[in-house]
């Protein structure tokens, strides 16, 4: 009998706790109106949730420049001169501690 | 190159910012930030958590879950780094390849993995290398975690020793890399892919399918997972589709650029001054957590208050935790649990004392372990790049009325 319920025990299927597939939540991180707005999320939010940017806090001018510079040189998103320069302004200006450096 | 110029031209554009000479810019550590409410939306399989970003999603454990030993699952922190994330694993068919540096390449199912090896039992804390990271001002690289970017389970799987020996491993061979089924948007972006160091291989680095004596979430990694006790958690690599054995160190993204601190003897350097020579974060410091009282806790005057939270290092095991409450300058012990979980757990503690004055009263914990490492009080800790390693001596303050 044991013998018998051990070998119904090892032929169970394997089922995962949860079915089908599972749905992360999107969430909306609202960002403030401004130039550079729809290029700032359109090459960041591809690969990020804005949540990711923001919760940095307001930074300087070099700051932003620096996650701008990581994300070309480490993850490679491609963008252009002007890309930057819209993106970068946006950030600090909408993003900024009002400081250079 | 052309882009750094414009980067740096950009930073100095408007002029004005020039900084004197003589002001050198010193990084400071502060006690991580500890406001942070969860959010109203729960993530799959999860209680509310603190939540950083949806995609990827990056989830932290509010303060008061660290009053146990054992982490629930629906409460545990998550952090992934891809924002491709499968959201279906089918685990009758899913299969891990081990494969390189190996006599014969292998494939196996969780099935086989479940019933053709040795299964084994190991409760070890998972901890971020970068827990805490909103200490370190200026602000560092990475998520600005507060304290709860770390919980503990009881991990069940294999051992990943046995696993390999099923495909023989070749001599000469010296990494194994592990890659899980997160990708990035961008084919030229690294995939999050990691390496350890065939001779740190022990009986205790497993592959895990249970936590806690459920299917591991999603989050955390469904449907297996590496555990490596003792090590900060980059290497811990979720939905594990392939183990690889090589004969040489490969380039890897983040492997040789992240998850790095200073290698001096302060493993620190400063923000104008980015420490040249650096090694892997790898072993976890000392560290505590207060998991009661939090924050802005009411408390009566001259009634029992027992604080609860829990210590943990990288394995040597907690010697004591003392509590004070009057900032440090009086430390008395706490009752530590019976240690029962093993010295890769979280150590749970208690200390109970009486409120004498009407007030703001700050309560802190400090962990020593084993090998004779204290926790340092926040101030004390050193900047880094990275922002990794905080464990500065835990506090909250609370009221009493």
């Amino acid at each position: 009998m044991k013998k018998l319920l051990l070998a119904f025990l090892l032929t169970l299927p394997l089922f995962s706790q949860v079915e089908g597939e599972i749905t992360v939540p999107y969430v909306e991180f609202p960002m403030k109106e401004g130039k550079g707005m729809y290029k700032t999320r359109g090459k960041c939010n591809m690969c990020h949730s804005f949540g990711y940017i923001i919760n940095q806090g307001e930074q300087s001018k070099k700051f932003w420049a620096d996650k701008i510079e990581r994300m070309i040189v480490s993850f490679k998103v491609p963008m252009t001169d002007k890309d930057i320069e819209l993106v970068l302004n946006y950030l600090y200006e909408n993003y900024g501690n009002g400081k250079e450096e | 190159m052309k882009r750094r110029e414009f980067l740096k031209k950009a930073v100095v554009i408007t002029g004005s910012a020039t900084i004197g000479l003589d002001a050198v810019e010193v990084g400071e550590t502060v006690h991580p930030i500890d406001s942070r409410k969860v959010s109203p939306i729960a993530f799959p399989e999860k209680r509310p958590l603190i939540m950083f970003s949806d995609r990827p999603p990056l989830l932290e454990t509010p303060r008061e879950v660290f009053t146990s030993a054992l982490t629930p699952n629906d409460l545990f922190f998550v952090r992934w780094h891809m924002p491709v994330i499968p959201t279906h694993i089918e685990p009758s068919t899913y299969k891990i390849k081990i494969n390189g540096e190996v006599e014969k390449e292998i494939t196996l199912s969780l099935d086989s993995l479940k019933k053709d090896f040795k299964q084994v039992e190991l409760t070890a804390v998972l901890q971020c290398g970068g827990n805490s990271r909103s200490a370190f001002k200026p602000t560092t690289n990475g998520i600005q975690w507060g304290a709860g970017a770390v919980g503990c389970a009881r991990w069940k799987g294999v051992k990943l020793s046995d696993v390999l020996a099923k495909a023989g491993v070749k001599n000469g061979a010296t990494y194994i890399g592990f890659n899980g089924k997160d990708s990035a948007v961008y084919s030229e972006t690294s995939n999050f892919v990691r390496e350890m160091k065939l001779e740190d291989l022990n009986d205790n680095v497993i592959l895990a399918y249970e936590m806690n004596g459920e299917d591991l979430p999603y989050l955390n990694g469904y449907p297996l997972r590496l555990i490596l006790p003792g090590n900060y958690s980059d290497s811990w690599i979720k939905m594990i589709s392939n183990i690889t054995v090589s004969n040489k160190k490969n380039d890897l993204f983040f492997m040789d650029k992240a998850y790095r601190i200073p290698d001096n003897d302060c493993e620190c350097d400063t923000p104008d001054k980015k420490a040249e020579k650096t090694k892997p974060i790898e072993k976890m410091n000392v560290n505590s957590i207060i998991g009661y009282p939090v924050k802005e806790s009411k408390v009566r005057n001259q009634s029992h208050i027992v604080v609860r939270g829990v210590a943990f290092d990288a394995g040597s095991g907690i010697k004591k935790v003392e509590c004070s409450t009057d900032a440090g300058k009086t430390w008395s012990e706490a009752l530590l649990d019976d240690g029962k979980e093993g010295s890769y757990a979280f150590r749970a503690f208690r200390y109970t004392f009486k409120p004498t004055k009407i007030g703001k009263l700050t309560v802190m914990s400090r962990a020593t372990n084993n090998s004779g490492e204290v926790q340092p009080f926040a101030k004390d800790i050193k900047w880094n790049h990275g922002g990794y390693k905080y464990n500065g001596i835990d506090e909250v303050t609370l009221e009493v009325v």
